[in-house]
């Protein structure tokens, strides 16, 4: 009975080792001839859709876009329409070559014209003098599945037959809505190419993408790797009578922000509005809520960009937002570009009034000559009462009507001198672009001098305010070091530091490795003292210099500073110089509530500035030494600035290299921070 | 007894049903089966200065000689030769050809029959062929354990045009270029075969496409280089020497054509022409200023640089055969080659 039961038991064992043995022979039999059939279906496919392929020569054009170096090889384009239109990848064309050349697949040779490039899906259009073309097969785009064979084509190797690379489609709706994604080895020997299915039909236009970039080079760094990307061919033919027009087509912008930064888990709280942005127009508002777009509901940040990503400037779009309980629902047009925005200036500069309460209007302290003020007439004490329809109750509310509105912009202004109203009319100018020569500092009373104590700790300020309410701040020179030990700061506070008045603030960022405490102490007391400036000096954790980590300290060291101390929020201001300046720029974007100057020498802005806002008033002054070699790179910062339509100066250090400003330049600095209030 | 019986019955059941099948095509596993003994790794120099000391060979006879790329891992005495199931022996270089990257070298072992690739079997493939690369990349396989094996599909067969740094590489034969990221260090001297078994070439080194700087990843066609592997083996194989200045010689300019092309400013400046000077062939021809030359003897001209170079190459009695660009059309146009004075 055991033997039996033993028996049985192996022999079912064997059997299944059989029949295992079995499939596995079978399976490999079948395998080979399903392999043998794919690659004859890879062939097929390809040869199919190979009379499409051309091939794209380019003469002449730049050696290098960026960092990337162009090759000089043929290129591949896809044939859109029998009389001659053929689509390429933008990247092809990146060296801006002098002359484009095609080559039909039987071997006729033509000269191309470049039609229009399509800036979203980074397509560009060319037209051959040629007839009788047969132009690809678009697959339909709701029939590609993740997981299909995807066949790969290029006409860079040889003129007779394609170059092929075999994959799969990886996936649908890549960088927003734009592309499909593909494992076959995609790049320069077949972007512009198509990527076919296996009956030939064409999937898409093969491209460099890139979920970070946006140039023409972007995305090639992933060339070969198994991530390639396509624009869907029906996409491709939709917007082909567009790009037939001869224009570029540009990504369309709404011109919002989103609050916070998470895509995936934020909810598409609207956070800006960019001033005359087509969400401007149609009323969106900061902290609106998106819906729907184009009657799609939407609940995170990330489903918005999805279906915006995909439009071109031009295109509308139907988008609701909640407010408080209302849906409101708006149509907008889309734009290519968002105009910076350009602040209206009327040029005079507002009396700083003692704290406490303050009677309606603005004194003015000082007129701009040949400004719209000095043209209507005004001069300094008188009070400026009215501004358009509006009652004006403080020099804030007029600095937000009058940057609220453009230069050129004409409106009325009443004002109050010796006991009489006078109403102007007048037209606001730009913010002028330079320092005035000379300006009287704004008088602050000295009061009757407590006795400071120098030896007291700042730290554990909860139990302190009382303390220090009751001693008074610190003043004079003295470091302090913050609550968690690692960083700290030095500051200066004018000796006579008045709290019924407020002081502007200068943030000193040293350049790495050295915190130039003694020089910039000892050019600037007088200033300091002259036009009531504090001095806030964070010192790097490390010797090498700031690093972004740093950002929170120096925000909070001045938040420490702006509590202790009576300062006027308009007049925090950014100094620094050298290789400090990256990270000076840094603040000045990340913290706009906090920071409205930048004062730095010899250091050019190296990356894209946010755009001009006036709800974030930034004012810039940049000096730089004419022998100092990166004098061509402030040049070119004051330049992107300006486009921008930021207010920046720029001050020539005659005959210097790379050294800090002289007392002359300093003494302007100081000049231009008393005007940052300016309005 | 009865067990082993039914088990025979069944085996013997299932290879009838099998094998007529795998007559008609052999799958990647059984390609890759056969393959693998053939395969083997190769250590010698290098080691310093980011330069690998490993390689892969194919033998390519019973008695042990293994074809590989000709490389710094060969510059040493004795290199090491490691066989898939893990057998260390001792190899010398028996011979090389630096045009085309090969080497041979012969295991120092007698009595030796290995399984090998017969160079005459090798077939040829068009694009869309799928193939397996077997290869010594990256020394992945450490210990006794085969080579690494990639699959893809056959891209194009094309004129190899790459390089090595700034290099120009001297090979400028026939190559399959493939779409699997063969061509990584140590590779070179592996092999690419049909899934179905077939050798179709020798996997070279790391290399550049000249023409779009992106890295290639190609197999050079057994038949480009079966002669001179059987010269190396035989012993008859002698080396021809080419000097640089007939890969690029400057027996005429544009101007000795009558022609004067606007000044060589950028690196790729098209070649455009200012004037033509009376009287000369490209006065007869009736080119004007303005034209653009894009092709010289069916050779794209991408800049001044490359027409002086296609021009170089000419020799008195030849005719020059050029495509200019004259506003949007192209113009074919030919010119005679005339012997010049003094030479």
């Amino acid at each position: 009975m055991q033997f039996s039961i033993k028996y049985r038991r192996s022999l079912f064992g064997f059997s299944l080792f059989v029949c295992a043995a079995l499939a596995t022979e079978n399976a490999i039999a079948a395998d080979a001839k399903t392999e043998a059939l794919e690659e004859q279906a890879f062939k097929q496919a390809a040869a199919l859709a190979a009379e499409s392929v051309v091939r794209v020569q380019t003469i002449g054009g730049i050696d290098r876009v960026g960092q990337v170096l162009t090759g000089t090889g043929p290129t591949t384009g896809v044939v859109v329409s029998a009389d001659g239109y053929i689509i390429s990848s933008a990247f092809n064309f990146a060296s801006k070559p002098a002359s484009v050349l095609v080559r039909l697949p039987d071997g006729r040779r033509f000269s191309a014209e470049t039609v229009a490039t399509d800036r979203l899906k980074m397509l560009t259009l060319l037209k051959i003098d040629a007839k009788g073309l047969i132009p690809a097969i678009a697959a339909k785009k709701d029939s590609v599945k993740v997981g299909q064979w995807a066949v790969a084509m290029g006409r860079t190797f040889s003129l007779e037959y394609p170059s092929i690379s075999v994959g799969i489609v990886s996936a649908l709706n890549r960088i927003w809505g734009k592309a499909v994604q593909t494992d076959a080895k995609i790049s320069p020997v077949n972007y512009g190419g198509p990527l076919v299915n296996i009956e030939g039909k064409t999937l898409g236009i093969l491209v460099p993408l890139s979920t970070r970039g946006n140039g023409e080079t972007a995305g090639v760094e992933w060339y070969d790797s198994g991530i390639g990307f396509a624009i869907p061919m029906q996409d491709v033919y939709t917007t082909l009578d567009r790009l037939k027009a001869g224009k570029d087509l540009q990504p369309g912008l709404m011109g919002i922000n989103f609050r916070g930064r998470d895509l995936l888990g934020g909810k598409p709280i609207i956070d800006r509005v960019r001033t005359e942005s087509p969400a401007d127009k149609v009323g969106f508002k900061s902290g609106d809520l998106i819906v729907t777009v184009n009657g799609k509901p939407v609940r995170r940040q990330a489903e918005v960009k999805q279906v915006l990503g995909s439009l071109y400037s031009g295109d509308t779009v139907k988008i609701a937002v909640k407010r408080d309980d209302k849906t409101i629902e708006q149509e907008l047009t889309l734009v290519a570009e968002l105009v910076a925005y350009e602040s209206g200036f009327l040029g005079i500069l507002p009396k700083r009034e003692p704290t406490g309460p303050a009677m309606a209007g603005v004194e003015v302290r000082h007129v701009f000559p040949d400004s719209p003020a000095a043209k209507a007439g005004l001069k300094a004490r008188d009070r400026i009462m009215r501004f358009g329809e509006t009652d004006i109750t403080d020099s804030q509310s007029l600095l937000s009507l009058v940057s609220r509105l453009r230069p050129k912009e004409k409106t009325s202004l009443v004002f109050r001198r010796d006991d009489k109203e006078q109403t102007v009319q007048l037209e606001l100018a730009s913010i002028p672009n330079d320092v005035p020569a000379e300006l009287t500092s704004s008088f602050i009373p000295v009061v009757k001098e407590d006795d400071a104590e120098d030896d007291k700790e700042p730290a554990d300020k909860d139990n302190n305010a009382d303390a220090d309410a009751e001693e008074g701040p610190k003043t004079g020179r003295f470091n302090v070091k913050m609550p968690n030990g690692e960083h700290s700061y030095w500051a200066y506070v004018p000796a006579d530091y008045n709290p019924e008045y407020e002081y502007a603030v200068m943030v000193w960022i040293h350049p790495s490795g050295d915190t130039m405490e003694a020089t910039v102490f000892k050019q600037w007391q007088a200033i300091c003292d002259r036009r009531g400036i504090i001095i806030l000096g964070p010192k790097a954790q490390q010797l090498s210099g700031f690093t972004p980590n740093d950002a929170e300290f120096v925000k909070d060291a001045l938040e420490q500073m702006t509590e202790k101390y009576s300062i006027d929020a308009n007049r925090v201001f950014l100094h620094t110089y050298s290789n400090g300046g990256k990270f000076t720029y840094q603040l000045a974007f990340k913290y706009r509530e906090q920071f409205h100057g930048v004062a730095a020498a010899a250091a050019p802005l190296r990356t894209r500035p946010p755009e001009n806002d006036p709800d974030y008033r930034m004012q810039f002054h940049l000096l730089c030494g004419d022998k100092d070699s990166l004098f061509r790179n402030v040049q070119q910062t004051v330049g992107g600035l300006k486009r921008l339509k930021y207010p920046v100066n720029l001050t020539t250090m005659k005959g210097r290299a790379r050294k800090y400003p002289a007392e002359e330049e300093t003494e302007e600095i100081g000049r231009w921070a008393d005007g940052l209030d300016r309005i | 007894m009865r067990i082993q019986f039914a088990t025979r019955m069944l085996l013997a059941v299932a290879m009838l049903t099998a094998a007529p099948r795998m007559l008609t095509a052999q799958g990647a596993g059984d390609t890759i089966k056969s393959v693998m003994p053939r395969m083997v790794k190769i250590f010698g120099a290098g080691g310093i200065r980011q330069l690998h000391a490993y390689g892969t060979g194919t033998l390519v006879s019973a008695e042990g000689h293994i074809i590989t790329v000709w490389s710094h891992v060969l510059d040493t005495d004795e290199v090491t030769v490691v066989l898939a199931n893990g057998r260390r022996l001792e190899a010398k270089v028996l011979g090389a050809e630096p045009q085309l990257d090969l080497a041979v070298i012969k295991l120092q072992e007698d009595d030796l029959d290995l399984p090998f690739f017969d160079l005459a079997d090798a077939a040829s493939a068009s694009p869309g062929t799928r193939i397996l690369g077997f290869s010594n990349m990256f020394k992945v396989a450490t210990g006794d354990e085969p080579v690494s094996v990639l699959h893809g599909v056959i891209s194009a067969r094309t004129k190899l045009t790459a390089r090595r740094g700034a290099y120009q590489v001297p090979y400028d034969g026939d190559v399959y270029v493939v779409d699997a990221i063969t061509n990584n260090p140590g590779a070179g001297g592996g092999i690419i075969t049909s899934v179905d078994g077939k050798l179709l070439g020798m996997i070279g080194k790391e290399l550049r496409n000249a023409k779009s700087n992106t890295w290639i990843n190609y197999a050079v066609p057994i038949p480009e280089i079966r002669k001179v592997v059987g010269e190396i083996i035989s012993g008859q194989y002698v080396r021809e020497e080419k000097s640089d200045e007939e890969d690029n010689p400057e027996r005429y300019n544009p101007y000795d054509f009558g022609l004067v092309m606007i000044p060589d400013v950028l690196y790729r400046t098209p070649a455009y022409i200012t004037s033509v000077v009376p009287g000369t062939p490209a006065a007869e021809a009736k080119i004007q200023p303005d034209d653009l030359i894009v092709f010289a003897n069916d050779e794209l001209i991408q800049s001044n640089r490359m027409l002086k170079r296609e021009l170089g190459r000419l020799e008195a009695g030849d005719t020059l055969r050029i495509i200019v660009k004259r506003g949007t059309t192209l113009v074919n146009l030919e010119l005679p080659v005339q012997k010049k004075p003094g030479s």
